[in-house]
């Protein structure tokens, strides 16, 4: 009662992440590293070739368009 | 829930503050808690959100320069492989038979000695799709390129990347009038001489692709080569072109000895 189960007001979503991992200090560590790859693999697979040739920076062509 | 239990926090004590008073004073909160209120936590957030947008563009970059670089020559290296072994299974160079067309495979290799030491494959069209395989393409569309392996006089007109996705041709901007660009097929090298250079030009500009490139000085058909891609570095504002003009040609040998401008 006297402490907030889930959010106290006194942090970000980053340190919020950290205090919901399970374990002790290695476990979450270890677990932030899988989350971080999966995000990365992620960017990389679907995002990043999503939306890069939304961005004008890799037309090589000459066209009329 | 966020927002009621921030509410309990010091700056909006005075909005639900009931339920403190009654265990406030029984159960103190430990003195580590310490509490923002909501303009502290929105700021805090959103400066976690700027730190995750910053990351984001930064992987980003990595991708573009680095990730897209290993994609690409790995598909490349696949696919010239298979245009080598093709190659050397196909029957031998004995006549002038027709140049079997695999417009899947590619056509052939492109060698810039300035520019790359690297071997660089031509495939047909230039769309992201060919081009994101780390090769050269040459122009379907909006002007069709001669292919020099018709004998027909034309433009052959190539594209490839200046950055990322291989990269083929990050280093245009060395190539020099005189420089030799050799087109190699299974049966003949094409050895070309560039005599003009335009290192700006609008992306709109299709006449560099005509069959006649007037603005490299010619006015006469001939058997033309034209690279073009993006300018400057890292960008795609305008478009580097790079013309050169068929000097002769020669038969491969047994040994594939490249022409005296790749030794």
């Amino acid at each position: 009662m006297g402490s907030v189960p889930w959010y106290d007001g006194r942090d970000g979503m980053y340190s919020w992440i950290w205090r919901h991992l399970p374990g002790n200090g290695w476990v979450k560590a270890l677990l932030s590293l899988v989350l971080v790859i999966a995000v990365v693999y992620l960017l990389f697979q679907y995002v990043f070739p999503w939306a890069e040739p939304l961005l004008p920076f890799n037309d090589v062509t000459v066209d009329n368009q | 829930m966020r927002s009621s239990v921030k509410g309990r926090g010091n700056v909006a004590a005075t909005t639900d503050d009931t339920e403190q008073h009654d265990d406030g004073p029984a159960a103190p909160p430990p003195a580590a808690r310490r509490r923002m209120g909501p303009v502290v936590a929105a700021v805090s957030v959103f400066g976690e959100l700027l730190i995750t947008a910053g990351l984001v563009l930064g992987l980003f970059v990595v991708y573009s320069l680095w990730w897209t670089n290993v994609v690409a020559d790995r598909a490349a290296d696949q696919q010239a492989d298979k245009v080598r072994d093709s190659w050397a299974q196909g029957p031998g160079g004995d006549g002038d038979g027709p140049v079997s067309f695999d417009s899947k495979d590619g056509i052939g290799f492109l060698h810039a000695p300035t520019m790359s030491g690297d071997e660089i494959l031509v495939e047909k069209g230039t769309s992201m799709k060919v081009l994101n395989d780390g090769v050269a393409g040459y122009y379907t569309d909006p002007v069709k390129a001669t292919l020099p392996t018709s004998g027909k006089k034309g433009n052959f007109s190539l594209a490839a990347h200046r950055d990322g996705h291989g990269a083929k041709f990050h280093g245009i901007h060395k190539i020099e009038k005189g420089d030799p660009i050799v087109f190699e097929t299974k049966d003949t090298w094409y050895v070309y001489e560039v005599y003009g250079i335009l290192p700006e030009t609008s992306k709109y500009n299709v006449q560099v692709l005509s069959p006649v490139p007037k603005e490299s000085g010619k006015e006469k058909a001939g058997h033309y080569i034209t690279l073009t891609t993006c300018t400057p570095v890292y960008t795609s504002k305008y478009r580097y072109v790079v013309w050169g003009e068929l000097v002769r040609t020669e038969k491969v040998d047994d040994d594939r000895t490249p022409p005296e401008e790749l030794r």
